[in-house]
């Protein structure tokens, strides 16, 4: 069994540890970051995207507005390669609540929130897809983020300065001795191989699970969850973000993705992180809500839909889970009788950064560490890691910079064979075991009208060429590959989508069989169906 | 205009059949349709061989396989077609496309495991010959090299390889295609396979890789017409049986197949309007007036008769909002899970299959389609091939030979009654 | 020298000056020579049944066949038996006189063909080509009916004239008596409309007696001038008591003939030539409606002079909607045509040579012009050797320029790298969003494309596939389309349209594409 030493171990990848990890490198502190599935497995993974301005809290939180507000601006700041600074509207329809929208500019103003009246021809000027029925919009500093960038390049940037991190380990135990926790005991979920790992100070940043893994150190947290769900349509319907204003609920906002648009969300109980996928009935709710606002959402083509769970710690009796507090939770768990045992949970993507601030601060106390939180003005240098999840860049690099006897693989989005075996490369030891999904996570094969009918078997073929798979291994892993797009497939399947699909199980099993054979590999998933990755915005 | 005896309504295997059948009974025959499910074959025709489809049971014999499913689902639209109907059909159909130029074969009363581009094998009923080499290969697991082609992105010979473990004498090449780089399409390179030249200058790429090899196999490639005469001069070239392997989308078996319909039908009489699918439908006393096309290029069409046979989804002969399927030229009562929720399965692989692949018309017994009040929607109008309820071609292997074997008898029982 | 010698001679002269101008310059050796030559199938037969049963006139339309049948069958007699009646009829008929028949009525029957036939043309060419049309496709007709109808008006006034009546009797019968006179006139008043200035009898015993004289007299070169119905009845037409001045008939005599000379001195301009040289054409192409034969400098200058303005290629053109789009002339080809017959005389101004290459790179060589052109030039050939000869000159037109920079850097160039466009707002195809939402990624359309099919690397010599076009235009990356070369190699033969299983218009697309590259290229001021 190996052990692994290190000052500060960090459990889960999401956003905030990935922004841990860095906080804690620029302050000279290296810290060993493990993550048991991979980056952006859970709500950093399965959100909208959005970089708040904060104007949608302004009624409902205004500490939460504030905190997006600046937040906001930290991030469009310091870095701009993952933000997209489209703006925002906020507009209401016919049959909206009046009172809402005319108590809209000053709530806004109170939480020093910038917005700006608009009259509806100027809107629908610069939204030409809104309602020819609105009765007002407001301008506001929306903006959309990548999340799958943000997280990759905090990573980079903290590897480059000292800090580690692995993929597929999950923690099973933890040894505690004297309130100290002295050794988290972790297994490899794709080798099997069981790992030690002793570290100083134990931070965890792992969202959703964190009440499951407080609880392995003998610590409680009190955590809900909240499922919500998103459609992303083929092409991008307008150039900012569009928010329906009114009281914050289901269907409100449409966020632009590159070259689609996101529009969500939902929001429903669930009992556990795991197992959670879009449902129809989301899909139509979304659809009959949103349309209000956007006619075209009604018929446009949309291809997947997907979800995540957002952690929220409960403060208090239960009642709608957006008035559960979406400000974080930051515990020190001495008060659980452990010295060196940190949880923080809860919050929002456009708050990580302030999340991992206020964690590291809490954390360099406990060990002694006197440099001060450098995230606030230090730039995000862009890394390479997680390039080719940007919308585009993919088919622009296709025209620019192709070399001779490269091919496509994705059609779609335009990913090459160069690409893809460069993703392959760079991955490393990070990518697991399942090629398919490291690549499918790390570009956008697969996230195209297609959502990988075509793109994952010639991406298997692919890599059979390469001798990188070995025999069932690519069948098996193209069907995990294509059960894992059909969770997100399913729920939109009416007008063209249920063409690609009639044709995909055509092409899949009327043509080759493929519902025989080995199973979908299930060595990365454990027990039941994990959240789907977010497309990155 | 000219009224027909019967309009066939869908260019896929069951409108093909259908026009086919017609045609021979000497009945004057307009066929519309787009160009949709057919060019998305394999070329292979499947009669039978998965029932039940929750337990995956493959049949050896088709014709055992089809007497448990009319007994275990008697609604399945094979209930309504005798065995000796469905082999006289079948007959006729590849008789036909021996005819113009595509040479079919297979083993009566058995299924055969074919080979396919992702190294599975599936079971079938008959095969373009060009295949058949693969089967003996396969069935001997003799040494075999297959080849495929840098820059042809449907096949990887290394994968069928690697999947077909249990063929050690498997052996794999890559080679350049003659005359073409960067980026192949299979249809391209079936063009330029009709130049001999071409033939001789890629036998001269294999053959030092050949070693003990007996069979050789390609991607599908030889030649759009005449494919026997290609592989026939390239087993001549390299003194090896050859066999072809259908590729992935686009592969050229469709195209093949459609080619075949596109000569011989016309030549049988049968007015075809390709690109053009029926946008409306009439009934006024005893014809049917249809519309296909639209805008300046539409054409109003007259007949007596009327097969409908547009295929599902992807075919159109279906379409589905939101809330629930139609059918899309008459708008006949589709029978359909309730919900949206139930259409598909949590698992694309659900070993059940998905609700909806079920979802279709049903049927009198002589595949009449029936109406709201459950009789049959008009005395002359059939229906036949995928758009049919009750059957899932994709999970039970019955597609084609479904569509070919309903044709029939739709055109049998509307003949007479005109 | 008398008018008709000296009209005859200047004009024979103008004709065969004019005819060595035109074909002196060998323009069609200034292209560059032609790949193999392809000599299946050409025949003699089938050239000269292209000229006498105009095959291909009839293949493009049957009021054109229709109208250019009635006057070749009403004219050429004309010429041959009437206009060239010393040379040709008087010598083979032996008797001859133009007043006997079946010469009169011939003429007459033969006459009204010809000017019904060039009422079709004329119609039609009012009804369909009237954008297309310029000072020489009515001048030829227009001269053509006049000389038709100064004919039928000369025949008329010499049936119609004292004059002339008193003239023939004064070389033919001078001996006749006053009352013999009276009786021919009275006969010839009555009969064949001679318009006398004083009453004449027509008491029966006179007007036998005329006859009696007429037989005698007249009849061996006079047949009944109703035979001429049409001169006839114009000649009746005439108001009662109106009498043709002497001086009516050689007015008309020499309008007629001199109009005449003018046709024939102008036959080597313009259109006018297109009798011959369209046939010299039909002869030298054999029956062949495809491109590649024969072209060589012989061939091309055929080609060359055998245009007859038609406008059917123009009909037919591809790229017609860019003519709209980009409001240049030479994107037709007809005007192309003649305006790349002066480039090779040397005698092109440069902002029609601007016009020339834009229109030579526009076309994306679909074959339809060549297919249709009535006179069987191959359109093809002098397009295809022609944008090689502007191109080698340094004028690559738009898809020359396309050519010189690669897509990625055009991209940076014309587009705004912004993704995403907006959907259902564009003005174009290219730039709704719903044009795409039926794609499935097939492929279908790459798999069919003949261009890709002869492209023996595709990426390297059309940068992007069909459908990885469309692609991109879903995701707004538009900038990176326009610079690909498959757009200016596409020629729109539409497969891609009527093989796509779920009606993505990838063609019309494509053509958009185009039409916007060369309209971006013209505003910055590139040739």
């Amino acid at each position: 069994m190996t052990t692994l030493h290190t000052r500060v171990l960090i459990i889960g990848a999401g956003a905030t540890g990935a922004g841990l990890l860095r906080d804690l490198a620029l302050r000279g502190v290296p810290a060993l970051l493990i993550e048991q599935r991979d980056v952006n497995s859970g709500a950093s993974g399965g959100n909208h995207g959005l970089l708040h301005s904060g104007a949608r809290y302004v009624a409902s939180d205004r500490e939460a507005a504030v905190e997006c507000r600046e937040e906001g601006d930290i991030l469009r700041r310091l870095a701009p390669q993952c933000i997209e600074d489209s703006g925002g509207l906020f507009v209401a329809v016919r049959g909206d609540d009046e009172r809402y929208v005319a108590d809209f500019p000053s709530l806004c103003a109170a939480s020093s929130v910038p917005c700006r009246g608009l009259d509806l021809g100027t809107a629908r000027a610069m939204e030409p897809a809104l309602s020819p029925d609105l009765v007002a919009a407001f301008a506001v500093q929306d903006g959309a983020v990548d999340p799958f960038m943000l997280s990759l390049d905090n990573i980079a940037q903290a590897l480059s300065l000292g800090g580690s991190m692995r993929r597929n380990l999950a923690a099973r135990s933890m040894e505690v001795e004297n309130g100290r926790i002295v050794r988290v005991l972790c297994r490899d979920i794709t080798t099997g191989e069981d790992v030690r790992i002793e570290a100083d100070l134990v931070l965890n940043a792992a969202g959703a699970w964190a009440a499951r893994v407080a609880s392995l150190a003998g610590a409680r947290i009190g955590m809900l969850f909240s499922m919500g769900s998103l459609l992303i349509t083929q092409d991008r319907i307008a150039t900012r973000v569009i928010n329906r204003l009114r009281k914050p609920s289901d269907a409100d906002i449409l966020v632009p993705g590159g070259t689609v648009s996101i529009l969500g969300t939902t929001s429903i109980r669930v009992a556990s992180p795991d197992g959670c996928r879009p449902s129809v009935a989301e899909a139509d709710r979304i659809i009959d809500d949103a349309r209000a606002m956007l006619p075209i959402l009604d018929r446009t083509r949309y291809i997947r839909a997907y979800a995540g769970v957002r952690p929220l710690v409960s403060l208090g009796p239960a009642g709608d889970d957006r008035a559960v507090s979406r400000g974080f939770a930051l515990v020190d768990h001495a008060a659980d009788g452990l010295e060196n045992f940190i949880t923080i949970t809860g919050g929002k993507l456009t708050t990580y950064r302030l999340m991992a601030e206020k964690a590291a601060d809490l954390a360099c106390a406990k060990l002694g560490v006197a440099a001060p939180c450098r995230t606030r003005t230090e730039p995000l240098p862009a890394s390479t890691l997680g390039q080719w999840t940007e919308p585009g860049k993919g088919p622009r690099a296709w025209v620019d910079s192709r070399t001779e006897d490269d091919l496509v693989l994705c059609e779609c989005e335009m990913v090459s064979r160069g690409v893809i075996d460069s993703i392959i490369d760079e991955a490393g030891a990070m990518r697991g075991r399942s090629m398919l999904k490291a690549i499918g996570m790390r570009s956008r094969v697969g996230k195209g009208p297609c959502q990988g009918g075509f793109c994952g078997q010639r991406v298997t073929g692919h890599l059979y060429d390469r001798g990188m798979i070995a025999g069932m291994q690519g069948l098996a892993e193209l069907k995990t590959f294509t059960e894992r797009r059909w969770r997100g497939f399913s729920p939109i399947l009416w007008g063209v989508p249920l063409m690609q699909a009639d044709l995909q199980e055509a092409l899949y099993c009327g043509s080759m069989d493929l519902e025989f054979g080995p199973p979908p590999s299930t060595r990365d998933d454990e027990g039941a169906c994990a959240p789907v990755a977010k497309e990155p915005a | 205009m000219k009224t027909y005896d019967v309009m066939v309504i869908g260019s896929g295997f069951a409108g093909m059949a259908a026009s086919l059948f017609a045609a021979k009974r000497g009945l004057s025959v307009v066929q519309a349709g787009g160009t949709g499910g057919i060019d998305f074959s394999t070329g292979f025709i499947d009669l039978m061989a998965v029932h039940p489809v929750a337990e995956q049971r493959v049949w050896e014999d088709p014709f055992a396989a089809l007497a448990a499913l009319r007994k275990d689902l008697p609604l399945h639209p094979y209930a309504h077609v005798a065995d000796d109907e469905i082999g006289a059909a079948l007959e006729e159909f590849t008789a036909f496309l021996g005819n113009n130029g595509l040479c079919y074969t297979g083993r009566p009363g058995r299924n055969t495991l074919a080979l396919t581009s992702a190294g599975t094998v599936k079971p079938t009923y008959l095969l373009p010959c060009s295949a058949w080499g693969g089967v003996e290969a396969l069935e001997a697991k003799a040494p075999t090299l297959l080849v495929d082609f840098h820059g042809l992105k449907g096949i990887s010979a290394r994968q069928i390889a690697e999947v077909r473990a249990d063929w050690p004498g498997l052996r794999t090449a890559r080679v350049r295609f003659p005359g073409m780089g960067g980026e192949l399409y299979p249809e391209h390179m079936a063009w330029s396979m009709a130049d001999q030249a071409r033939r001789t200058e890629l036998a001269e790429a294999v053959r030092p890789l050949l070693g003990n090899a007996r069979f050789v196999g390609f991607p599908a490639i030889f030649g759009m017409t005449d494919t026997m005469a290609v592989v026939g001069h390239m087993e001549e070239l390299l003194g090896r049986r050859v066999f072809e392997i259908p590729t992935l989308p686009p592969s050229i078996a469709g195209p093949r197949l459609r080619a075949a319909f596109d000569r011989g039908l016309p030549a049988l009489g049968v007015r075809t309007y390709t690109q053009k699918l029926v946008s409306a439908a009439e009934v006024s006393g005893e014809m049917f007036h249809f519309t296909a096309g639209s805008g300046s290029t539409a054409v109003r069409i007259a007949a007596r008769g009327a097969v409908l046979a547009g295929g599902r989804f992807f075919g159109k002969g279906l379409k589905a909002d939101r809330h629930a399927v139609r059918e899309a030229v008459f708008d006949l009562p589709v029978r359909q899970p309730e919900k949206r929720e139930d259409w598909h399965r949590a698992e694309f692989f659900d070993p059940r299959g998905h609700e909806i692949n079920q979802a279709g018309l049903e049927t009198d017994a002589a595949l009449r389609p029936l109406g709201a009040d459950g009789q049959p929607f008009h005395p002359r109008l059939h229906a036949a091939g995928a758009i049919l309820a009750h059957q899932d071609w994709m999970r039970m292997k019955c597609g084609a030979g479904l569509a070919i074997a309903t044709a029939c008898k739709a055109v049998r029982e509307l003949s007479q009654n005109l | 020298m008398d008018f008709f010698s000296a009209g005859l001679g200047l004009a024979c002269l103008s004709f065969v000056l004019g005819l060595a101008w035109r074909v002196h310059g060998r323009p069609g050796s200034r292209l560059p020579a032609a790949p193999e030559q392809d000599r299946r199938k050409s025949g003699l037969a089938a050239g000269l049944a292209d000229i006498i049963l105009l095959r291909r006139t009839l293949r493009s339309g049957k009021v054109r066949w229709a109208g250019h049948m009635l006057l070749i069958l009403g004219f050429l007699p004309l010429l041959v038996l009437h206009a060239m009646d010393g040379i040709v009829t008087r010598p083979l008929f032996s008797g001859y006189e133009p007043t006997l028949e079946p010469w009169q009525s011939a003429r007459n029957i033969l006459g009204l063909a010809a000017l019904a036939g060039l009422a079709l043309l004329a119609w039609h060419r009012g009804r369909r080509l009237l954008p297309l049309s310029r000072f020489q496709d009515w001048a030829l007709p227009g001269l053509l009916a006049s000389i038709l109808l100064t004919g039928f008006l000369l025949e008329a006034a010499k049936m119609a004239s004292p004059a002339d009546f008193e003239r023939m009797v004064a070389d033919y019968f001078p001996e006749a008596d006053s009352e013999e006179f009276l009786a021919l006139q009275a006969l010839w008043a009555r009969e064949n409309g001679v318009r006398f200035e004083r009453f004449l009898p027509t008491a029966p015993e006179i007007l036998e007696h005329g006859r009696e004289l007429h037989e005698d007299r007249c009849a061996g070169c006079h047949a009944p001038t109703a035979t001429a119905f049409a001169s006839r009845a114009l000649a009746d037409a005439l108001p009662a008591r109106i009498v043709l001045p002497r001086t009516v008939p050689p007015i008309f005599w020499h309008l007629h003939v001199g109009l005449s000379f003018l046709a024939l001195a102008l036959l080597p301009w313009g259109k006018f030539l297109h009798p011959l040289a369209s046939s010299a054409n039909l002869v030298a192409r054999g029956g062949r409606r495809d491109s590649g034969f024969p072209a060589t400098a012989l061939g091309r200058n055929l080609a060359l002079e055998a245009c007859t303005r038609c406008g059917q290629c123009s009909l037919h053109c591809s790229v017609a909607p860019s003519r709209r789009v980009l409001g240049n002339a030479d994107i037709l080809p007809m005007d192309k045509l003649a305006d790349l017959r002066s480039w090779l005389d040397r005698s092109l101004d440069d902002a029609r040579l601007t016009d020339l290459v834009e229109g030579s790179h526009v076309c994306t060589e679909c074959l339809r012009c060549t297919q249709v052109c009535p006179a069987g030039i191959d359109l093809q050939d002098l397009w295809m050797s022609s944008k090689a000869a502007l191109s080698e000159e340094g004028r690559a037109g738009v898809d020359g320029e396309f050519r010189k920079r690669t897509a990625g850097e055009w991209a940076l160039d014309l587009g705004s790298r912004r993704l995403g466009g907006v959907g259902s707002s564009g003005t174009g195809l290219a730039d709704r969003a719903e044009s795409f939402w039926g794609c499935v990624q097939c492929t279908t359309c790459t798999g069919v494309c003949p261009v890709v099919a002869v492209s023996t690397d595709p990426q390297r010599d059309l940068d992007l596939t069909p459908q990885q076009i469309m692609n991109y235009l879903r995701m707004g990356l538009k900038a990176q389309t326009l610079g690909a070369r498959m757009v200016w190699s596409c020629t729109t033969c539409y497969k891609c349209q009527e093989h796509c299983p779920q009606g993505v218009p990838v063609a019309d697309i494509l053509y958009e594409l185009r039409q916007l590259g060369a309209r971006t290229l013209r505003h910055k001021g590139k040739p």
